[in-house]
């Protein structure tokens, strides 16, 4: 079975006999995501179903990232509002870490639909792909975390400091010469909530590309003896040897993934909850 | 808006995946936030607790043992001034003791010196009365004896008184 390049719209597993889905919602992607929150959250609960204050092997896993997570977060957002954003941002990393490394899982982007072609069977429809490998998925997680990051930012200052915040007059100033920057602090206002605007289509794009980048890459490295048109055998060695470096790459590039995606999120928040923290002091 | 829909529809954004992917991801957000972080972080402010509670213990022992070790050091110190003061009281008490044992045995012995010397007079006035007596009786028997008569008893006790008299004198 070859692996086939990634195409940029995540297709439907069930289709029709005319082509048509039947199923809409049921992409690749979904499917690997439904698995991956399956594995998630069976770990998860076989980590944490008896919990004791000396843990055992699974536990103390679990805790040592989450402690690592906690740990980051915290210093990054503050004390104040670690214990309410912690649980979304650490989902957030451990979903998007466990769905880039399933990605290069073999089978996964390699199995599924395809048709017979002169140079092998190639897969034109995969059975599974990652989440963080479909705009869908990246953006869903980033209007979530927007959706959570507006209700924490007006909860945490509350509505009128979070205007202020965004149109406000900044600086301190005060008198007539407020009253001339009002305009000005308007306009950078209108920048800022476009800057808001598009922050969870930076954040979705950013690990879509980076990930969608490195599904093709390991697709390509794969099929690099094929497409050099190198014996059949040279082929097939090259296909098992040349791809490991950038499987080690991969591995990378899916844990700092999680990790900006994250600490992006992280910073977000600390930039419209700190606000009112250095006002009070 | 037009070229935003095309850009979306090339990347293969559609409501019904994109929907099923959020609700995908608020499941293992509200899974894990209920069966697994907060547990966790439970234990983790539990442990901390505990730990918390053992510094403070340990605080407290270690405070609790330099006061032990400060009230014992000041026991002891109390003790040698007690045992310093009882050695001097007694040194005192003893130098008092041996001054008056000392003083009684020159009392005694002046008292035992007086008493031979008054014994030693009563000795000598009995002896010089006895010597006394003896040469009465002497002089009574030599003078019978030179005058050749006996001597009656108004004689003899003239002669006796005679004698006496020279004696005292």
């Amino acid at each position: 079975m070859l692996a086939a390049a990634l195409t940029l719209d995540a297709p439907t597993i069930f289709l029709s006999q005319d082509g048509e889905s039947f199923i809409d919602w049921l992409s690749n992607s979904v499917l690997l995501g439904a698995i991956v929150v399956g594995l998630i959250v069976w770990f998860a609960r076989s980590a944490t179903k008896n919990l004791s204050v000396v843990p055992g092997r699974k536990q103390n896993f679990f805790e040592a990232i989450v402690q690592g997570l906690y740990d980051l977060i915290e210093s990054v957002v503050g004390t104040h509002m670690v214990a309410r954003v912690f649980s979304l941002l650490a989902t957030l990393f451990i979903f998007i870490i466990v769905s880039n490394w399933f990605g290069l899982v073999p089978g996964v982007g390699s199995i599924g639909w395809g048709h017979a072609t002169p140079n092998g069977f190639d897969v034109t429809a995969p059975l599974l792909r990652p989440a963080t490998a479909d705009l869908n998925g990246t953006l869903a997680m980033a209007t979530v975390f927007m959706c959570f990051w507006l209700y924490w930012s007006i909860s945490e200052v509350g509505l009128k400091n979070f205007l202020n915040h965004i149109f406000g007059v900044k600086g301190g100033l005060t008198g007539l010469m407020a009253l001339v920057l009002v305009p000005v602090f308007l306009f950078v206002g209108v920048i800022e909530v476009v800057s808001m605007a598009f922050r969870p289509v930076s954040l979705s794009l950013r690990l879509f590309g980076n990930i969608f980048a490195g599904e093709t890459l390991l697709s390509t490295m794969i099929g690099l003896g094929k497409q050099l048109g190198v014996p059949e055998w040279i082929s097939y060695i090259m296909s098992i040897t040349v791809p490991v470096p950038f499987y080690f790459l991969e591995l990378l590039v899916g844990l700092l993934q999680a990790t900006v995606f994250m600490l992006l999120c992280a910073v977000y928040i600390q930039l419209s909850t700190s606000h009112d923290e250095e006002e009070g002091h | 808006m037009e070229t935003v829909s095309q850009l979306l529809t090339t990347f293969g954004v559609a409501w019904p995946k994109f929907l099923a992917q959020v609700i995908l991801f608020l499941t293992v957000y509200l899974i894990l936030k209920k069966f697994a972080f907060g547990p966790i972080i439970a234990v983790f402010e539990q442990r901390r607790r505990t730990l918390e509670e053992a510094q403070a213990n340990a605080e407290k022992i270690k405070r609790q043992l330099a006061e032990s070790e400060l009230r014992c050091q000041e026991i002891l110190k109390k003790a040698n001034a007690d045992a310093q003061r009882i050695i001097e009281e007694g040194r005192a008490s003893a130098d008092a003791q041996t001054q008056k044992s000392l003083q009684q045995a020159i009392k005694d012995a002046e008292g035992i010196i007086e008493k031979a010397n008054e014994n030693v007079e009563l000795e000598r006035a009995r002896m010089v009365a006895e010597v006394k007596g003896e040469m009465v009786r002497l002089v009574v028997d030599t003078t019978a004896k030179v005058a050749g008569k006996i001597l009656t008893k108004e004689d003899q006790d003239r002669l006796a008184s005679e004698t006496t008299k020279q004696l005292a004198a």
